[in-house]
């Protein structure tokens, strides 16, 4: 397992257009990707359940996954989480 | 044939009626039998696949840069996913709920989740989840959109709704004028239809014709967005009426933006500062269209008016940065929490009153509840390290609660050190909105570096009339020889202590009234946004010494009816 932790920078948070973008990104992966936030869990491919994480501004986010491409995915998915706003 | 509405964004349009189909999004309660669950699940995925075909097919007349592309295909998104599709077929198939119930429940839920979030931003998608929700049931129950894009020429659009997402699809270069059957001024539709220049009625009872005469597709319509009136096959007069009002209205509007980037002043340069009332952050993203040298009222009342708990101290704070980035140095005056049980507010459940108007709120709720000011008064103090704040206090009547205030200031500001965060300095006002106000401004004087004149409540209070009570607009004018004195008692007053003094309130709205203001001496006036380019074009064109003169007359007259006379006849 590849394994990851990020701030979120984004002034209002990983938002609805942010938080699509990077499904869109994390579904071009095979493994699955998940992130982790105030104790709760969700696969980045799903938009449905990024959005009840909260990933607002200031809040550290775990991102690990497993498998194939491991590693690219949960680096890709890191960079989005703090560079999309 | 007319029907009225309110006029949100002004005016004259003609075309070719387009009816939106109102969503059907009735529920179907049946409890599935077991052998009906398959067809039933099948039913949602064709629905799904409906849905997410019409959206690509809005998507592709849109720039993919475009917020709304954006927003559009986060929908489509949503509506493949894999863990929300699990879960409405799984709700079918274990509840043995129908699909529109399903969704209903689904939706509801997660929407109630975004909405307890601690961020104002990520919680207002709850509104956009219960709306997509609510489309996908209109599209369960065989009830897909209109395609727009087959619209012949120039359309007149009318809808029981029109959400922000539906607006971004709307083909704007062949839509004249919108008519909404629901809505209000402030509503997000309305915001949109103004920035686009399109004009538009709400809260228009369009369907309520009489007899066998129905409003169907591709009937003539005329739309008069200045008078709030629509036109169904309207006669040649009436065509011909609307056409030259819309002319001058198109003229005197271009005539208009050439004083957008102008300073207020006078004839002979005197300066006066026009400021804007506004209730949400996206009103500020388009003040510098309207002509404004800023805000002299920013209600923070709106932050909890769909908000399921109070904002925390650092939405707030963010919300006032991002306000001060907006504005980029202009000035920015807040009035914290103005609540009371006039104001519906699930967040705090307050109790009834009988007499709500004369009630506990405003500075003496907040006062009663210093938990709740000290969040907003630490968010605007740690904002001010970014810019300029004016910060003003309503229903202040009494020395007494401006000295709790500071007092209440005074240990926010501790306790930001001790938290070591830091905090900038602000500018402190009062309201005056209450004769007891104007009366003890001596005593308060001292500690203020600006004043605010709240007519609308100040009026209220003079006539003891309730502003919301039908029965009493005669009791209410809005302008007498009363609040004439009180201003200029309050002027007077105030002047020699040299701070700003404001005026915030609807009377100021009139070129004739504002121009009086100017005259009694106020230095800014603060009204609705798009009222502010036709103050600026009519207050140039005489000198202050005019306005004083006509003031002094003003002052001078002790009948109701004269001073309006007087008043509407100035110019």
């Amino acid at each position: 397992m590849y394994e990851k932790s990020v701030t979120i920078t984004a002034t209002h948070g990983i938002h609805t257009r942010p938080a699509a973008l990077l499904v869109k990104e994390a579904k071009t992966y095979t493994c699955d990707v998940l992130v982790e936030c105030n104790g709760k869990q969700a696969s980045a491919k799903s938009l449905f359940k990024l959005q009840t994480l909260g990933l607002y501004n200031g809040v550290t986010v775990r991102v690990f996954a497993e498998g194939a491409e491991a590693e690219q995915a949960v680096e890709r998915v890191s960079e989005l989480l703090v560079t999309l706003s | 044939m007319s029907i009225s509405g309110i006029v949100v964004s002004s005016g004259i349009a003609f075309g070719q009626s387009r009816i939106l189909k109102q969503h059907n999004s009735e529920l179907d309660y049946r409890v599935l039998a077991l052998e009906q669950v398959p067809a039933e699940q099948a039913k949602l995925t064709t629905a799904i696949a409906q849905f997410v075909t019409s959206l690509a097919i809005s998507l592709q007349s849109l720039s993919q840069d475009s917020e709304n592309y954006q927003l559009i295909e986060a929908d489509i998104l949503l509506l493949e996913d894999d863990e929300l599709i699990a879960q409405l077929q799984t709700s079918i198939a274990d509840q043995q709920f129908t699909a529109s119930v399903a969704v209903e429940r689904i939706f509801t839920q997660h929407a109630n989740q975004l909405r307890a979030m601690e961020d104002i931003y990520l919680a207002d998608r709850a509104q956009d989840i219960a709306c997509l929700g609510s489309r996908l049931i209109s599209v369960i129950n065989g009830n897909i959109k209109h395609d727009l894009q087959n619209l012949h020429g120039p359309t007149i659009l009318f809808a029981y709704d029109l959400t922000p997402a539906e607006f971004a699809t709307l083909p704007l270069d062949k839509i004249n004028g919108i008519v909404l059957k629901t809505g209000g001024l402030t509503s997000h539709t309305a915001i949109l239809a103004r920035s686009a220049g399109i004009p538009a009625l709400l809260s228009c009872d369009f369907d309520l014709i009489k007899g066998n005469e129905t409003l169907k597709d591709d009937q003539a319509v005329a739309l008069d967005a200045l008078s709030g009136n629509l036109h169904i096959n309207p006669d040649s007069d009436v065509l011909l009426q609307l056409t030259q009002l819309g002319k001058h209205d198109t003229l005197r509007k271009t005539q208009l933006l050439k004083y957008k980037d102008q300073p207020m002043v006078t004839k002979d340069s005197h300066r006066v500062a026009l400021l804007a009332n506004v209730g949400c952050l996206s009103e500020i993203g388009h003040l510098s269209d309207a002509g404004a040298d800023g805000i002299g009222l920013f209600r923070t009342e709106f932050m909890l008016m769909n908000a399921s708990e109070m904002p925390t101290e650092e939405v707030q704070y963010r919300l006032y940065c991002d306000a001060l980035q907006l504005l980029d140095g202009k000035i920015f005056t807040i009035r914290t929490l103005d609540i009371g049980a006039d104001k519906e507010l699930p967040c705090l459940s307050l109790p009834a009153e009988d007499n709500p108007a004369l009630g506990f709120r405003g500075a003496r709720y907040s006062l009663a509840h210093p938990e709740l000011l000290k969040i907003q008064l630490k968010a605007v103090l740690r904002a001010a390290n970014h810019g300029q704040i004016r910060l003003m206090f309503p229903m202040i009547n009494q020395v007494e609660e401006l000295d709790k205030i500071f007092d209440i200031i005074e240990e926010c500001k501790t306790e930001l050190v001790d938290e070591e965060r830091g905090y900038g300095d602000l500018s402190y006002g009062i309201v005056i909105e209450t004769p007891a106000a104007v009366l003890n401004l001596p005593s308060m004087l001292p500690r203020l570096d600006f004043i605010s004149i709240g007519t609308n409540d100040l009026t209220q209070y003079t006539m003891a009339a309730d502003r919301t009570n039908p029965a009493l607009t005669k009791a209410y004018p809005s302008l007498s020889p009363a609040i004439l004195t009180l201003i200029k008692m309050t002027i007077n007053t105030a002047k020699p202590a040299r701070i700003p003094i404001s005026l915030c309130g609807e009377l100021a709205s009139s070129p004739n009234m504002a121009a009086i203001l100017v005259g009694m001496g106020l230095d800014e006036l603060s009204v609705s946004p798009s009222s502010l380019l036709e103050l600026k074009s009519s207050l140039c064109n005489h000198t202050l010494a005019t306005y004083q003169k006509w003031s002094q007359q003003a002052l001078s007259i002790q009948r109701l009816d004269e001073l309006n006379d007087y008043v509407s006849h100035c110019y």
